[in-house]
């Protein structure tokens, strides 16, 4: 095993030919017979009582089957976070209020999408309206209007159900504040104190979109004779939605199927559950008909998650060599209507900070904030892009102040391979240091940094750091490889392939493992009927801990097959290897059983046993209760990946336009699996951090979205692309599979600085909201007189 | 004015078909709905994103914003008629699968339909060109580079071959 | 979508015909690049649509030395950038084209189908204007020329009555020591332009004096709007910086934007500055050597 041939090499995707011949079946490409199709009515109005809702013309209209309101959903409850002090607050249906302008009030099935959509027309609503509130910072003001009453806990929340928290109770939220976290460690008086400078920044991050290029889409089907429930569906790992669905419509959770489809992106935003899935499968349970329900761009621009606006204001004090003493920081996250994931963004704002740079004595603070818009939910590094602009353009500023250099302040201040994090998380592997170096290199950094402002141009610098899973939900995977007649492999393992490249990467893991080859794998994945356990394809934790149960569960096969073949071979199975479907003897490869007579002899004096491995891995294996998103205490990882990016821009001063000239991305990543796949998560991030630092950002006038397509909400096309250069900075990861872990989301924070500091080095004006369009570059030029 | 059916006769990955549909599909709703034909994509809807892009006729067009009457006496090419029948890959489908050129895979039909008319049409296309050209298809995953690299890679191949 | 009865003509005639019956009710769909569009979001719902997409016979390029450029209406975008005459005589209308939305949208679209469709942010007129376009409208009744500058009255709308065609865009021969330059300016490349011009100047052969100027800008007003006193106060200058600049600012003080999401009305004007001085500068410098 010490020669790796199917690992750490860029092969061609398992998923290919599928994909790339249009046979590859995603969830809008599921056609049931029939199927009927359903269209949601949705609030015009940011907040307002319902007192009535007619829906006898949308009835009478041909081709109609059924309309539900909230009537019919009344008192389904289901959240992102469910915990026993947050119990769960959204609806499918809105019930007696809407809380957004494109909240649902009403559901169709027609026979045909453009019927459902007629009816819609037809649904008569009579709202009352309320005074809505936009801005978190209005909302928390006494006498703001308030978005929720008592939160009523309706259904035991999940952690609940796994006997690992209290039950959860009513609340009512005050000042419309969701929810608050407060991370203290070290003394930040004493700290500030000793402190020779200080400084105090605002930071704003704006919602954006995810932008999947599939729209939000499911297929339901019930079996009235099995009361059984059979969905195809948008996801990133079905266990969640397959529980979701189970509490919310009380299905038990055996008698729900979750079938493989392909997923046209995620980013994060196809996590939660969402209204249009509850309605999806409640509507099939009722008609007994199969329900197809596809959202339009604009809807999934406006009634599905995006990412968190968030303020911060951030203080830091630091040493005159540069050395950080202290921070404060406070968040003010942009909750919308419903909390959905807002306190654990605000929390992971703090955790993903927290291996990166030691600040010694830090109080991070924060306060999710329901106001009347559209809610939101993780994207791409859940709260860590937010808070690295923060920190990062604030360190850029303290050593211009200071007169030192970027990346000597960073390479000052960072953590250590090794090290232990304040919350007992460890550093096993450390590529930072490494990342740095090599990103500013790569840059031209001694070259160009200050040195460029005469031609407009400048280089900049960002860095993040990102969980590889974490001990939130049951964080755990189990895979099952089977040995096969002519010797191959069956690999079963629940992660769902959504572009990230699970399929191939965990096949490439099996196939290594076992000395095959990846033509010898078979696999099965991303079905909740077929697959055993898996909680792991979202917060960058596919890799640790799926691909990390696949290994186990290979190397668990490996074994049984060394421990037959010695039996056979009368040898000791460390002397034996395995290659090309056989076995053989180290010393003398002559001598060798195919896997296909070791299976036989197996089953035949083993009482039938044909060989199969079974393997588990748990996020974070220590702990046993969950750490508190409040008070940010308890593990939060096993393994980071770290990132470091630096780009350079060009700033036309009469327009305001930034043109990037290159980004680059040095990423400690582990041990790299598939180097092609790697890459291509690399120079996605970049170029999803460009779209962030200069183009994309929801815009909304009194709770509507104003661009709710392709049109409107720009982002980055092929023409806009710079050149990008990708560092492998991989640093081995002890607890991974084969020493690999995070590698999907932890680049693009540091790309978003690394392009805003940038700026700066450009023209000497500090921007430190994003994203950087050129008019709010031309005001900031014209306002700094420069 | 009750929108009544139409004939039109249309050839579609080299099958002919006479279809009886109602004016107002589109294109994209005749190959998905009709003939089953669903690798070409819906993604916005509003002419802007490419992933419904086929061939009409040799020329890369967005099937969502082509009524299918428009078609009548065309011959439409979608990604199923790319590889041949018994499993053999276009060289512009081995780049992108050689490149890791796509990865949700969602847009990569529509990518695949712009550039191999491209490809068509042009005999030796720089990069720019093909940048210039692709600016019809929106990607969120891959950022671009890969993909375009496939390109770059099928365009000096045919040279060297043509060589 | 709404369902809608629909008319494929086989000829112009018979296009003038269909539409002359169904004028109350009745759209012309050419590549229906915007119209589907704007069919799906239900902003508008003809009943019936008279489909003249296939009208080979307006379908051409064709150049006289005498009487200039004629292109038939349902030319598509992409014929126009890449025709070889076009790009020798009127390189900045293959140029210009470039620009228009996506390979795909040109492979389709047309050029009298996107002048219809009135988009104040839409690429083709400003070039055409710049150019002295005309557009010849066709009916049952008869045939009228009329000004591409006449032709828009406001968002969306034009001076084409509810039984007309668009049958032809003329263009007089290309005037000596002229250039034609356009530019756009948006947010990405291929993105919703916030500013676009285009800049006609003709010089004194041998000079540096501006003999006469067109200026005309999108995205901007309601319709192309074309400057009056900036080109005025070009004519007989020399042309120099400050000159150029003073041009410039004059463009933007006539220009009359809206904010909207991609910018301010303010910024607007503040880019017609740049983008128009720009642009003179740049067509400046081509016509002393055209």
């Amino acid at each position: 095993m010490n020669e790796r041939s199917v690992v750490g090499k860029p092969l061609p995707r398992v998923d290919g030919k599928a994909k790339l011949t249009g046979k590859a079946k995603f969830t809008t490409d599921v056609v049931l017979p029939g199927m009927l199709h359903a269209k949601l009515l949705r609030s015009p109005l940011p907040h307002a009582k319902i007192r009535s809702i007619d829906t006898s013309k949308a009835e009478k209209l041909p081709g109609v089957v059924a309309v539900i309101t909230g009537k019919d959903t009344w008192g389904i409850r289901y959240g992102f976070v469910d915990t026993p002090n947050y119990p769960a607050e959204e609806r499918p249906i809105a019930e007696d209020k809407v809380r957004f302008i494109g909240e649902t009030v009403a559901a169709v099935a027609a026979i045909d999408p453009d019927t459902a959509e007629d009816a819609l027309d037809l649904i008569e609503v009579d709202y009352d309206p309320l005074p809505p509130v936009f801005d978190p910072v209005e909302a928390m003001k006494d006498g703001a209007p308030q978005i929720h009453g008592e939160i009523t806990r309706t259904t035991s929340c999940a952690w609940e159900d796994w006997g690992v928290a209290r039950k959860s109770h009513s609340y009512t939220p005050v000042n419309n504040v969701a929810a608050r976290v407060l991370v203290t460690y070290g003394d930040v008086e004493k700290g500030f104190a000793e402190a020779d400078y200080v400084r105090e920044d605002r930071s704003r991050s704006p919602g954006t979109s995810h932008m999947a290029m599939e729209p939000h889409t499911m297929v339901a089907s019930w079996d009235p004779f099995e009361q059984k429930l059979d969905v195809w569906m948008n996801h990133m790992a079905y266990e969640l939605k397959r529980y979701w669905l189970h509490k919310t419509l009380d299905i038990p959770i055996t008698k729900i199927r979750i079938h493989k489809t392909y997923v046209g992106g995620a980013f994060g935003g196809k996590a939660p559950c969402y209204d249009y899935e509850v309605i999806c499968g409640f509507l099939a349970r009722k008609l007994c008909k199969p329900i197809k329900i596809e959202l339009t761009r604009e809807e999934v621009f406006s009634s599905c998650r995006n990412s968190h606006r968030f303020d911060i204001n951030i203080k830091t004090g630091v040493k005159k060599d540069g050395t950080i003493v202290a921070q404060h920081v406070s968040v003010i996250v942009d909750a919308g209507a419903y909390k959905c994931s807002a306190p654990v963004a605000m929390f992971l704002s703090h955790a993903m900070c927290d291996p990166c740079i030691d600040r010694k004595n830090v109080r991070h603070e924060g306060v999710a904030v329901y106001t009347n818009k559209n809610f939101n939910f993780a994207r791409r590094g859940h709260g860590a892009p937010q808070m690295r602009l923060a920190a990062d353009c604030q360190y850029d500023q303290i050593c211009e102040d200071l007169g030192l250099d970027p990346v000597e302040f960073l390479l000052k201040n960072l953590r250590k391979k090794g090290d232990v994090c304040p919350n007992g998380d460890r550093l096993d592997s450390y590529g930072l240091p490494e990342a740095i170096k090599k990103s500013a290199e790569a840059i031209g950094w001694k070259e160009k940094r200050g040195k460029q402002r005469d031609k407009n141009r400048g280089v900049g610098i960002g860095i993040n750091g990102m969980f590889s899973g974490s001990g939130y939900w049951p964080f755990a995977c189990t895979a099952i490889v089977r040995l096969n007649h002519d010797g191959t492999i069956t690999l079963i393992e629940g992660d769902c392939e959504f572009g990230q490249g699970a399929d191939t990467a965990y096949s490439q893991i099996a196939a290594e493992c076992l000395g095959l080859s990846l033509e010898d794998v078979t696999l099965i994945s991303s079905d909740s009927e077929l697959c055993p356990m898996n909680y792991s394809n979202f917060l960058s934790g596919g890799l640790f801990v799926g691909g990390g149960a696949v290994y186990n569960a290979a190397m668990n096969l490996r074994e049984k097959i060394l421990r037959v073949a010695s039996e056979v071979m009368r040898a000791k199975p460390e002397d034996i290897e395995l290659k090309n479907r056989a076995a053989f003897l180290k010393s003398n490869p002559k001598r060798s059983y195919t896997f296909t007579e070791l299976m036989r002899y197996h089953i035949q004096k083993h009482l039938g046993d044909p060989l199969i491995g079974y393997g588990y891995k748990k996020a974070v294996p220590e702990i046993e209760f969950y750490p508190s998103l409040s008070k940010g205490t308890g593990r939060f990882t096993d393994a980071y990946g770290f990132t470091a990016s630096t780009a350079e821009v060009e700033v036309d001063r009469e327009t305001g336009r930034v043109r990037v000239l290159k980004i680059v991305v040095a990423d400690d990543c582990g041990f790299e699996i598939n180097t092609a796949a790697i890459k291509g998560q690399m120079v996605s991030q970049a170029v999803q951090g460009m779209g962030d630092a200069l183009f994309e950002e929801i815009m909304d006038d009194e709770g509507r979205v104003l661009n709710p397509n392709l049109v409107d909400y720009e982002v980055p096309r092929a023409f806009d692309i710079p050149e990008i250069e990708v560092i492998d900075c991989s640093d081995y990861e002890p607890k991974g599979p084969f020493g690999g872990k995070e590698a999907g989301e932890c680049a693009r924070a540091a790309v978003i600085s690394a392009v805003v500091n940038a700026i700066y080095d450009a023209t000497g004006v500090r921007v430190m909201r994003i994203p950087v369009t050129p008019e709010r570059m031309f005001n900031a030029l014209k306002a700094q007189g420069k | 004015m009750n929108g009544s059916k139409k004939t039109i006769n249309v050839k579609v990955n080299g099958e002919s078909y006479e279809l009886s549909i109602k004016p107002k599909m589109t294109l994209l709703q005749l190959l998905r709905n009709e003939l089953g034909l669903t690798g070409t994509k819906q993604a916005c809807m509003d002419n802007s994103c490419g992933a419904c892009t086929v061939i009409v006729n040799k020329m890369a067009v967005k099937a969502c914003s082509v009524l299918a009457m428009q078609v009548n006496g065309k011959e439409v090419t979608s990604v199923e008629g790319l590889a041949s029948r018994d499993g053999k890959l276009t060289p512009l489908q081995e780049a992108f699968l050689e490149h890791s050129a796509f990865q949700c895979g969602f847009c990569t039909p529509g990518k695949l339909m712009s550039s191999t008319a491209m490809l068509e049409e042009m005999s030796d296309p720089t990069e720019e060109d093909v940048r210039r050209d692709m600016e019809g298809n929106l990607c969120r995953c891959t950022g671009y580079v890969q993909y375009l690299a496939a390109i770059m890679a099928v365009v000096r191949q045919r040279k060297e071959g043509s060589k | 979508m709404k369902d809608f009865e629909y008319f494929s003509a086989s000829s112009l005639q018979e296009a003038c015909s269909l539409i002359s019956q169904y004028k109350d009710v009745g759209k012309v769909l050419a590549g229906g690049q915007s119209l589907i569009t704007l069919l799906r979001q239900k902003l508008i719902s003809p009943t019936c649509l008279i489909d003249i997409k296939g009208l080979k016979e307006l379908d051409y390029i064709e150049f006289d030395k005498k009487s200039g450029l004629r292109i038939g209406a349902l030319t598509t975008h992409r014929a126009i950038e890449k025709s070889p005459l076009i790009q020798e005589k009127y390189n900045v209308l293959s140029e210009m084209e470039k620009s228009v939305a996506s390979v795909q949208t040109r492979n389709w679209g047309t050029i009298g189908g996107n002048l219809c469709s009135a988009d104040p942010i839409g690429d083709p007129a400003p070039s055409l204007i710049a150019l002295g376009a005309k557009l010849k409208l066709v009916s049952a009744k008869g045939e009228r020329i009329v000004a591409l500058e006449e032709f828009f009255t406001d968002y969306f709308t034009t001076i084409i009555e509810p039984d007309e065609i668009l049958a032809e865009i003329q263009m007089p021969p290309p005037a000596p020591n002229t250039a034609v330059e356009y530019m756009k300016f948006s947010t990405i490349e291929a993105g919703i332009k916030i500013v676009s011009t285009s800049v006609a100047i003709t010089v004194e052969a041998g000079s540096d004096v501006c003999k006469d100027a067109k200026i005309v800008m999108s995205a901007v007003a309601p319709i192309p709007l074309v400057t009056k006193k900036a080109a005025e106060m070009l004519k007989g200058k020399k042309l120099t910086d400050d000159v150029i600049e003073e041009a410039a600012k004059m463009a933007a003080s006539e220009t009359d934007p809206t904010s909207d999401v991609h910018a301010s009305a303010e910024y607007r004007k503040e880019i017609v500055k740049v983008l128009v001085k720009r642009a003179i500068k740049k067509a400046f410098e081509k016509a002393k050597k055209a």
